[in-house]
This record gives structure tokens, C-alpha cells and sequence, in this order.
């Protein structure tokens, strides 16, 4: 009976696979317990009526077809939107023009790829702090600059229609990382191919039209997704931005900084709706998933993959 | 050792570890947590003060020991909900206001029964105290401290206008909200010092405003002008929006011209300015000359007080155009969860941190006034001390014009009835829309749905 257990007895394959389990099994018992338990949870209460107080009662899709009908919802929808349609594009294009800025042999350079960097590693909270005295309608530097301009600067984060492109100006402060990836990827371009397209007399706008741009692709595609999901996940800045400036207003002004991370936020653990704000993160996964699926069925008509151009010659 | 002195032996250390542990369990206090965190009694000095209150409870106290379970304020709802989702209760809750009492009313044991049971005497507590934590069918504690509500004003922009100062004297009739309005904007001005009443008068560049009031939930701001419902959007039946009640309609309209009409009244925006340009608190901050505030704002001054670069004083709340007086209040007690494994314990305690030998000593921890009458003179020379040269009797004049219906007490949906009120005050102070009729009847409109909503399923 017990000879099974024996691992003398086990073949070569069964003891290599029984060491590989053992060995991720730090990683598959806290995804488990730490990921996937609560996941699963959360689709549970998601059909269910919870205020963490009382024990959850089933209320089947109600809670599905409630956000459909809820306003405050399609609000942080749109405004979530907003958002990504301004801070998505935006962080693409400001991180790649500092990569290709930051791949040039310059004296320094070190130096200034650590200065770029460094924002992105920052508590959200400090830099959100910081960035409110920047915005400040009145003594803020901003304003100043666009006072000496003869601009009469808005007042940004307390204006209702300002706050939102205040909250992505923000975020191109954290572009390092969005940065750094594209660096490598810079740095990870063959040089022959420069050296082959100068040879075909190529000039620099062509050189990076048509090497450096189709190599960057794989790279553009990754940064893309993950700036999807952030941008759709938004909330720190958000949360201490309004919460500092609008008089406690969460999402405000007048509910124009109502991300749909901070109205999820705000029936988990203001109102205590557990199971409404479970069916929102859950339609929030639907929403990304559906996105990054178009993403990727786009990408096969603007994605370069040369290992999959290789594989079929 | 023979078998017989063996188990002699074993029998009587057996006995002995029985009686022992018998008597420690007889001389085993009820331990007493009193969760800290929903309301005040987080900051360091109060955290020191609050241990030596414990450590005072525990060295007179065979049978009870008190801990104070100290929780960041940020993480105090969640932790609160989770001790009792996860049958690990607090015994007691506070000190905290009307507001989370009412977010988490459900939560609460009512102490009727142990009043009425030892015919508990409540004659020496302020009576409207005693209304604040009542609800029909509960009573959520017993009265600790109270944080009236009156005018701070800076004198010396008085004295630079000539403007005449605000009463201390509350039976003054003249000093109504148009008085005000009037003194307010000719203590408006601009960069070039101009005010208010001036037609030179620019108010994209104004430099000091005449009064504001704006760290006060919507609730609170309009509860001045007397509605029925005083600070509630309900009818008493909690069935019925009545937040576009003319008197709310009136106040919010006074408060809209006062920003966008008048400009003696700071809007969001420039709000926003003064508040995060490191100024300070409003009244500190040297731009405003009234303020209307509560007693926790005089403590939040404390430390600043002696170094204030103008003089300060305290002056009565205004009259509404009703011709009554309301100086909303707000107040702090303990209460007891309902899930309390040592209710009996948590009351004892509670009569403790409420007795008159205590009142005083508990209520300078969290810069509130007693709620008992017989310590108004400890606590007035207390702080006499630290606030020299201020009429303190304006702020236990203004108890008894104190609000009821309490602008922070329950109401179905109570946090979402609050976000949607504090939603209409930021259309007017964005100047999104100025009506306070319209934005009041869109308010209406959504409390009604949630009240609706709540009542279908109750």
C-alpha cells in the first residue's frame, strides 16, 4: 500500500514534476488563499445582498441589473473614460518620446534616466499631495506661469471641468515605468538593422519609421494593455485629490472625479453594499477583459513579431 | 515512594492547581475594550492621556479593567465592522458624534434598560444633550461632551473696517443673517481694498472674505434656517424627502448669493486656495473674518492660539429669517455595540467616563464641553487658561439653541442621503448651478428614491 508513497520507486518524470509542484507551492497555496479564494468570493457575494454585518442573502442578478439602471454608475463609466481616452494615449506617446530621448549617447545619461524614473516609484499619496499645491488656483506654480502669460489659469482640481485633465497631468508623473520598459526594448533593436537601412540611405525619420517603430510594436502592445488596466483601475489619486479639495465630496467636484474604482470603493466601504460593489468589480473585469481581447485580435494588423516572421519562412 | 505516598502526592498537587486556578479565575477582571478611532482620540497626547485614564479606571476597579484599542481613523470603519462581523466586539465605542452613531445604528445596544433598572440619574446632563442619542426605539448612550457651534471672528479686520463687532449677547434681535451679510461684505476685499459694497470692487482678485462657514456637512450648514425638520431631509416618519423645504431653499439661496452675488463668501475654488496653500485653518489663515464653527475648532487652535497675529473673540450665531436661532451642535459619546459580550461591564464603564468626577478630565482629552451642568466651572477654568481674553460663555449660551432634528442624525440610507446633499452644495459653491430651488428639488428627487428604495425592502 505504502510503496506508492515511496519515491525511491517514482520515475524520473513523476519526481522532477513532484519537485517542480513542490517548489511553486509557496506561490500556488497564496494564490489560492490570497487571489483565487477571494475571487471566488467575490462572485459569490456579487449575487447576493451583503453589508459584511449580516450573513449574505442570494438576491440572484439583482444587483447586475440595479447597476444598469444606476446613474452614479454610467457617471463613473464615463468618467473613467474620459480619463483613459486623455492619460492613455498621452502616456504612450510622452513615455516612448522619453525613451528614444533617453537612448542617445548623451553625457549623463544615467543620471537623467534615474531622474525620470524616480517619480514613478513615489508614494501616490506624496505625489498627489504635492501635486494639489502645484494645482492650486491661487499660489500654485502653475497658475503663476500662466499668470506671467497673461492667462487667468482654472482652478483645476476644484473646478468640475479641469479636474480631470488635472488628474491626467498627474499621471504623466509616473511615466517612468511606462518609460524603462520601452528603453529596453529601444536597447533590445538589433543594430544591424540601423546599420543596414543607413547602408540603404536611409534618413533618421526613416530609420525610426521603419525599424525602429515596427521593432517597438511588441513593446507599445504590452505597455498599451497595462495602461488599460491602470487607467481602468485608477483611484489613489483620485481618492486623496477629491477628498482634500472638494469638502469631502469622494468624486468630486460635483461627482467629475467619480472613477468607477472610487464609486466601487464607495458602496464597498461607505455604503457597505458589499455585493453591489462585488457585481461592479466584476463587470469591471468584463469590461478590461473585452478591451484588452480587442487589443489583442487588432494587433495581428499593426504588431511586428519578427520570431513569428522567422518561424514561417 | 510507595504507590500510596505517590498518589497522595499527585492528589494533592492536582488539588491545589484546581484551587488556585479557581481563585485567579474569581479575581479575573472583565476586561472593558473600548474601541478608539470612528471619532477623536487618535492623536499622540490623546493616546498618553487616555492610558493614564485606563490606568486610573484599573487601579480603583477590582472587577473591571478597561483597554483603549486605539485604530487609525482611516481604517476605523472597516476595522469596527470587521471586529463585529467576526464576533470579536468592542464592549464600547467612541467618543464619537451623531454622525457615525447614525451611519452604524444598527450596531448599537440601547441603554434604556440599565437606566430604568437602577433609575440612573440624568437631571445634571443638559437636557437637549439627552435628545441627541435618543431614537424611538433606542438610546445609544449616555451624554459626554458637546461641541457647540458660534461666530470666531479676527477683530482686527473689524477694527481696519470699522465695521461694528458681531454680539456675544444672544437675546440681540438685530443680529440677524442679513446683518450679517451687510458687515460681511464690507469686510470683503479685494488686492486693490476695495469691498464688497463697492461698484470698483473685483471679485476674481479678493484677498479676505467676510465669513465663511464651510467646514460643516450641507446638513449643518442649512439646519440654521429653522425647516421643520430642522437638520433632517425627512419628514418624521423618515418616509417623506422634505430637502427642498423653503426654509432650506432659503438658506441655500443666501449662502449662493453670498458666494457668486454678494462675494463675501468664499466659493469651492477659492476655498481650495486657502485651504491647501498652507495657510493653516480658515479664521488662523488671516483671510476670513467670521467663521462659523464649533468648539473642536477652538481646540484644533489651541496650539496656535498664543501665536495668532490678530486677536480673536467669540461672538453669538445669527438669527434665520424665521426670526429663531438655531447653533447647530455637534456632540461625542460612548456607545455600546449590541454585540458586546460584557454589556454589563461596558455600562459601568460607560457611567465612569461620564461621572462628574470624571467629566472634566475626560472631556479635555477630546477639547469638548461636558455635557454635565455641574462641570461647566471646571471646565470653564480650564479653558480660561488656555484661551485667555476669550467670552466663553458664547459657546454654553449657544447649548441651548443646540439643532433637533440633529443635522447629523439618522435617516434611511444615511450615507448616501449625505453624499447626495453634499452634492447639491457643490453645484452652488462650483457655481454649477446657483438655484437653490432647482438643485434642492434634484436632491429631493434622489433622497426620495433612496428613501423609497429602503422602505421596500423594510
Amino acid at each position: 500500500m505504502l510503496k506508492q508513497f515511496d519515491i525511491r520507486r517514482w520515475s524520473l518524470a513523476k519526481r522532477e514534476a513532484a519537485a517542480g509542484y513542490f517548489f511553486v507551492s509557496p506561490w500556488l497555496i497564496g494564490f489560492v488563499l490570497l487571489t483565487l479564494g477571494p475571487m471566488l468570493a467575490s462572485l459569490y457575494f456579487s449575487f447576493t445582498d451583503y453589508n459584511i454585518i449580516e450573513q449574505p442573502s442570494w438576491v440572484g442578478l439583482d444587483n447586475y441589473a440595479q447597476l444598469f439602471q444606476d446613474p452614479l454608475f454610467w457617471q463613473s463609466i464615463k468618467v473613467t473614460l474620459q480619463f483613459s481616452a486623455l492619460a492613455l494615449p498621452l502616456g504612450l506617446l510622452t513615455g516612448f518620446a522619453l525613451a528614444l530621448l533617453l537612448n542617445q549617447a548623451i553625457p549623463g545619461v544615467r543620471i537623467w534616466r534615474t531622474i525620470y524614473f524616480l517619480p514613478s516609484v513615489l508614494s501616490g499619496v506624496a505625489v498627489t499631495l504635492l501635486w494639489i499645491l502645484i494645482f492650486n488656483p491661487k499660489i500654485g506654480i502653475i497658475n503663476q506661469l500662466l499668470a506671467l502669460v497673461g492667462i487667468d489659469g482654472p482652478g483645476w482640481l476644484s473646478d468640475p471641468y479641469w479636474s480631470v485633465p488635472a488628474l491626467v497631468i498627474i499621471s504623466l508623473w509616473g511615466i517612468g515605468q511606462t518609460m524603462i520598459i520601452y528603453l529596453a526594448g529601444l536597447q533590445g533593436i538589433p543594430t544591424d538593422l540601423y546599420d543596414a537601412s543607413k547602408v540603404d540611405g536611409a534618413n533618421a525619420w526613416q530609420r525610426f519609421w521603419s525599424v525602429t517603430l515596427p521593432m517597438m510594436t511588441p513593446v507599445l502592445l504590452y505597455n498599451l494593455v497595462l495602461g488599460l488596466i491602470a487607467s481602468f483601475s485608477y483611484f489613489t489619486q483620485a481618492y486623496i485629490a477629491s477628498s482634500s479639495i472638494s469638502g469631502g465630496e469622494l468624486g468630486g467636484p460635483v461627482r467629475s472625479t467619480l472613477f468607477y474604482n472610487l464609486y466601487l470603493y464607495q458602496n464597498a466601504f461607505r455604503y457597505f453594499e458589499m455585493g453591489y460593489a462585488s457585481a461592479m468589480a466584476w463587470v469591471l473585469l468584463v469590461i478590461v477583459l473585452l478591451l484588452t481581447l480587442l487589443i489583442f485580435r487588432s494587433s495581428s494588423a499593426w504588431v511586428y513579431y519578427e520570431g513569428e516572421l522567422r518561424g514561417r519562412t | 515512594m510507595n504507590r500510596k505516598r505517590f498518589y497522595l502526592v499527585i492528589s494533592l498537587v492536582l488539588l491545589a492547581a484546581m484551587l488556585s486556578s479557581s481563585m485567579a479565575a474569581a479575581q479575573e477582571k472583565t476586561k472593558v475594550v473600548i474601541f478608539v478611532g470612528l471619532g477623536t482620540g487618535t492623536a499622540a497626547d490623546q493616546i498618553t492621556r487616555q492610558e493614564a485614564l485606563a490606568e486610573e479606571f484599573n487601579a480603583t476597579h477590582d472587577d473591571i479593567e478597561i483597554e483603549f484599542l486605539i485604530v487609525p481613523h482611516e481604517e476605523a470603519n472597516t476595522r469596527y465592522l470587521a471586529m463585529i462581523a467576526g464576533d470579536n466586539p468592542p464592549d464600547l465605542v467612541g467618543p464619537h458624534g451623531t454622525s457615525t452613531i447614525a451611519a452604524y445604528l444598527d450596531t448599537w445596544a440601547d441603554i434604556t434598560p440599565f437606566i430604568e433598572a437602577e433609575g440612573y440619574d440624568l437631571s445634571d446632563f443638559y437636557p437637549p444633550s439627552l435628545k441627541l442619542n435618543e431614537y424611538p426605539d433606542l438610546n445609544t448612550g449616555l451624554p459626554l461632551g458637546l461641541y457647540p457651534s458660534f461666530l470666531l471672528y479676527n477683530v482686527d479686520m473689524f477694527d481696519a473696517a470699522g465695521v461694528e463687532y458681531p454680539p456675544s449677547d444672544y437675546t440681540d434681535t438685530s443680529w440677524t443673517f442679513d446683518e450679517l451679510r451687510s458687515r460681511a461684505m464690507l469686510l470683503t476685499l479685494d488686492e486693490n481694498g476695495n469691498d464688497a459694497t463697492s461698484p470698483d470692487f473685483d471679485p476674481d482678485k479678493t484677498v479676505q472674505w467676510g465669513f465663511d462657514d464651510s467646514w460643516i456637512s450641507i446638513r449643518g450648514l442649512l439646519a440654521a434656517f429653522d425647516a421643520p425638520n430642522v437638520g433632517r431631509p425627512t419628514t418624521d416618519d423618515y418616509k417623506t424627502a422634505v430637502a427642498n423645504s423653503d426654509e432650506w431653499v432659503q438658506g441655500l439661496q443666501w449662502f449662493s448669493d453670498g458666494v457668486w452675488k454678494d462675494h463675501f463668501i468664499p466659493s469651492l475654488e477659492e476655498r481650495a486656495a486657502y485651504e491647501s496653500a498652507g495657510l493653516g485653518t480658515p479664521l488662523d489663515g488671516g483671510l476670513i473674518a467670521m467663521f462659523w464653527s464649533h468648539s473642536w475648532y477652538l481646540a484644533e487652535m489651541r496650539e496656535v492660539y498664543f501665536d495668532l497675529e490678530f486677536e480673536m473673540q467669540l461672538a453669538a450665531p445669527s438669527f434665520n429669517f424665521k426670526g429663531t436661532r438655531v447653533a447647530r451642535i455637534h456632540a461625542d459619546n460612548f456607545t455600546m455595540p449590541e454585540a458586546s459580550k460584557n454589556k454589563e461591564a461596558a455600562w459601568e464603564v460607560m457611567k465612569w467616563l461620564s461621572a462628574p468626577e470624571q467629566i472634566t478630565e475626560v472631556c479635555l482629552i477630546y477639547g469638548c464641553v461636558p455635557a454635565r451642568m455641574s462641570a461647566k466651572d471646571e471646565f470653564s477654568a480650564a479653558m480660561g487658561e488656555a484661551f485667555p481674553g476669550l467670552d466663553l460663555n458664547v459657546i454654553f449660551d449657544s447649548i441651548d439653541y443646540l439643532d433637533t432634528p440633529h443635522h447629523e442624525s439618522w435617516v434611511p440610507e444615511w450615507t448616501k442621503v449625505e453624499d447626495t446633499m453634499e452634492y447639491a452644495g457643490g453645484l452652488i459653491f462650483t457655481g454649477e448651478n446657483t438655484d437653490a430651488k432647482a438643485v434642492l428639488d434634484e436632491a429631493n428627487a434622489e433622497i426620495q428614491a433612496l428613501l423609497d428604495e429602503y422602505w421596500a425592502g423594510h
